[in-house]
């Protein structure tokens, strides 16, 4: 209750932001417009999701454009080995947990060292940051495409449900809320708040936090993972350069939604809202004609305001 | 509730922002988009608007959208290719009159030239060519080719027995077509060796060294030909630092005023300069002579112009002007 409560602010600040746009731009609230608007953030919001979990224990991890970098090399990479000529269901799946699995082993080292070892994981990410980045460029320099024949694969990113929902809209939804509910609904959500909100106590009270800090920082990066196979199928191709700044994105996603930077707080409808928010004012600045010099200073601002309100009612509640 | 009203208040304050900066610099006003004769809205997405040249571009562009009384919306995808994607689809959604577009990932567009195409919006590529060259209206850039042949003639009238090394940015498409044309250029002088071609990735602080170990290897090099004024600046320092100033001679491609700065102090043979002013004019003029219902050829190559000692001084006088012919 007290979390939805917090929220009402941020819906009224978006739904002020509507307006304004649709002052601007005649066609803002257009169907096709809004859809659109939900399919531009559904790759950040994938990220989001796992970045609130990692905000919420306390962490951060700084690798996620790395590895969806990563992931997407390796994936296509997969799929075009020996030059296919035609879709094979087996390929595809094996080059699904190919990548999946390699998020996953970069999530499993972030959380491993982050659980066992004293590095804060600002480092520890910016470390696997540099190695997968490094990784992804060794397996080509240059993007690679996807074979035209893939047709499955192109559908992650490109195809439509009934020629109106884009299919990374939908993902991105059972994503989300399989993360609400593991975050709202479960033992385990509850201990990622006791162990964000204090540590020690958390450890005091027998919840194995290594465990849990582990399990986050793979969530993090599998769902990772998944953002970047979207990513490569909307751009017909996997770039090794790609994602950089994206985990600034995400960040910027969860802490304007309400995720508290210094761990214990933070939802995910309230992340969504975030994610909503930051592409709303995107895509507003964008059509409204506004200098891209200024799109980020008001950006910058916008973020600012989002996170001093909620700083503010924090310490008046 | 008394906390909220210092929420709204700040909020307030960064839509006021918002709104106050969101009126088009251009002074097309609160006109719609579209329908009106003028006041048409046209979409620019560059792949990264650090670099004069795209400056450049763009106001030659814009001048020309501007004197038709339409408006010009200019986007950095700031080499993000998602961005640009994400760009470009406002622009179509918005019903842009035409979109230009300078692509990121030459093969990544290729989502984004569909949609535009299955709304009907013709684009234009400006400056690198894109993969899929029958999903667009036409592609206009610097003759390259040529760009890369007249520093092999120029580097031949100065010196016939040239050993040299090339500094390439093997990833871009107008970088490669450079060096073809060096290449083919130089298999025409019995004199010339390339000794070797090493990547300098378009940059003065990639070029300075790579530069320094090709002085350092093959000390009989009397020539470099890096692929543009970046690189060529790095090459320079190299040269200068190895102590063989005049005695390893640079050509280079793209003519800005820094380089041509340099040319004045001999420290660089020739520049083969590009004209991004008039690359951005005539990709708009094309779009108006389609919109005209005029044929418009698929590909337009802007000439380019070598720039000496000799001419240096009245090049920067007549830049704006476009190519002499």
């Amino acid at each position: 209750m007290n979390a939805a409560k917090r929220m009402i602010p941020l819906i009224i600040a978006w739904i002020v932001l509507l307006i304004l746009f649709r002052m601007k731009v005649p066609a803002f609230l257009a169907r096709d417009n809004m859809i659109d608007l939900v399919q531009q953030i559904s790759v950040n919001a994938i990220i989001a999701c796992g970045m609130t979990y990692c905000i919420l224990i306390g962490g951060i991890d700084l690798s996620v454009g790395a590895v969806l970098a990563l992931v997407g090399t390796v994936t296509v990479s997969v799929l075009s080995i020996g030059n296919p000529t035609d879709q094979s269901i087996l390929r595809l799946a094996l080059a699904i947990c190919a990548g999946l699995g390699v998020a996953a082993l970069f999530g499993l080292f972030n959380g491993f060292c982050a659980a066992k070892t004293k590095m804060p994981p600002f480092i520890i990410t910016l470390g696997s940051m540099l190695v997968a980045r490094g990784l992804a460029l060794r397996i080509n320099e240059t993007p690679i495409r996807v074979p035209a024949q893939d047709d499955l694969f192109l559908a992650i990113g490109n195809a439509r449900i009934g020629g109106i929902v884009p299919v990374p809209v939908i993902i991105m939804l059972v994503l989300l809320a399989l993360g609400a509910v593991l975050l709202h609904r479960t033992r385990f959500g509850q201990h990622l708040y006791a162990i964000g909100g204090n540590r020690e106590a958390a450890r005091f009270t027998g919840i194995a936090v290594g465990r849990a800090e582990l399990i986050v920082y793979i969530l993090c990066a599998v769902l990772t993972g998944v953002a970047g196979m979207i990513h490569a199928s909307q751009l017909y191709s996997a770039e090794p350069n790609s994602g950089q700044g994206f985990e600034l994105n995400a960040i910027a996603a969860a802490v304007v939604g309400g995720t508290s930077f210094t761990g214990g707080v933070g939802t995910i409808p309230g992340m969504l809202l975030g994610a909503v928010i930051i592409g709303t004012l995107d895509k507003g600045l964008n059509q409204a004609g506004v200098h891209f010099s200024l799109q980020y200073i008001l950006k910058g601002l916008v973020i600012l305001a989002a996170v001093y309100m909620d700083v503010r009612r924090k310490r008046q509640a | 509730m008394r906390i909220r009203v210092v929420d709204l208040v700040a909020v307030c304050c960064a839509l006021v922002l918002v709104a106050g900066c969101s009126q088009p610099s251009s002074g097309g006003g609160a006109a719609p988009a579209k329908d009106a004769k003028g006041g048409r809205l046209f979409g620019v997405s560059y792949q990264t608007m650090n670099n004069p040249f795209f400056v450049e571009l763009n106001e030659g562009m814009k001048s020309v959208i501007e004197a038709h009384g339409d408006r010009l919306v200019t986007l950095d995808a700031q080499y993000n290719s998602l961005k640009q994607k994400n760009d470009i689809s406002d622009l179509v959604l918005q019903g842009a009159t035409a979109i230009f577009l300078n692509p990121v990932n030459w093969e990544g567009v290729t989502g984004s030239l569909a949609q535009a195409k299955q709304k009907g919006i013709p684009v234009v590529v400006v400056d690198a060519p894109v993969k899929d060259a029958d999903l667009v209206l036409c592609q206009v850039a610097s003759d390259n080719l040529e760009a890369g042949r007249l520093a092999a003639r120029k580097l031949a009238e100065v010196q016939p027995e040239s050993k040299v090394v090339i500094l390439h940015s093997s990833v871009n498409k107008a970088c490669i077509d450079r060096v073809d044309g060096f290449k083919e250029e130089a298999a025409k002088h019995p004199g010339f060796t390339i000794l070797d071609t090493q990547e300098g990735k378009g940059t003065t602080e990639v070029a300075l060294p790579v530069m320094r170990d090709l002085l350092a290897r093959f000390p009989e090099c009397n020539a470099v030909f890096p692929i543009n004024d970046p690189s060529a600046f790095g090459a320079i320092s190299a040269i200068e630092s190895a102590g063989k100033l005049g005695k390893v001679l640079v050509v280079t491609v793209d003519g800005s005023k820094e380089a041509v700065d340099v040319i004045k102090t001999g420290k660089l043979l020739s520049t083969s300069a590009q004209f991004p002013r008039e690359i951005g004019r005539i990709s708009a003029e094309k779009v108006y002579e389609h919109l005209e219902g005029k044929q418009i050829e698929k590909e337009v190559k802007i000439p380019v112009e070598l720039v000496t000692k000799e001419n240096a001084d009245t090049f920067i006088a007549n830049k704006a002007k476009g190519p002499s012919k």
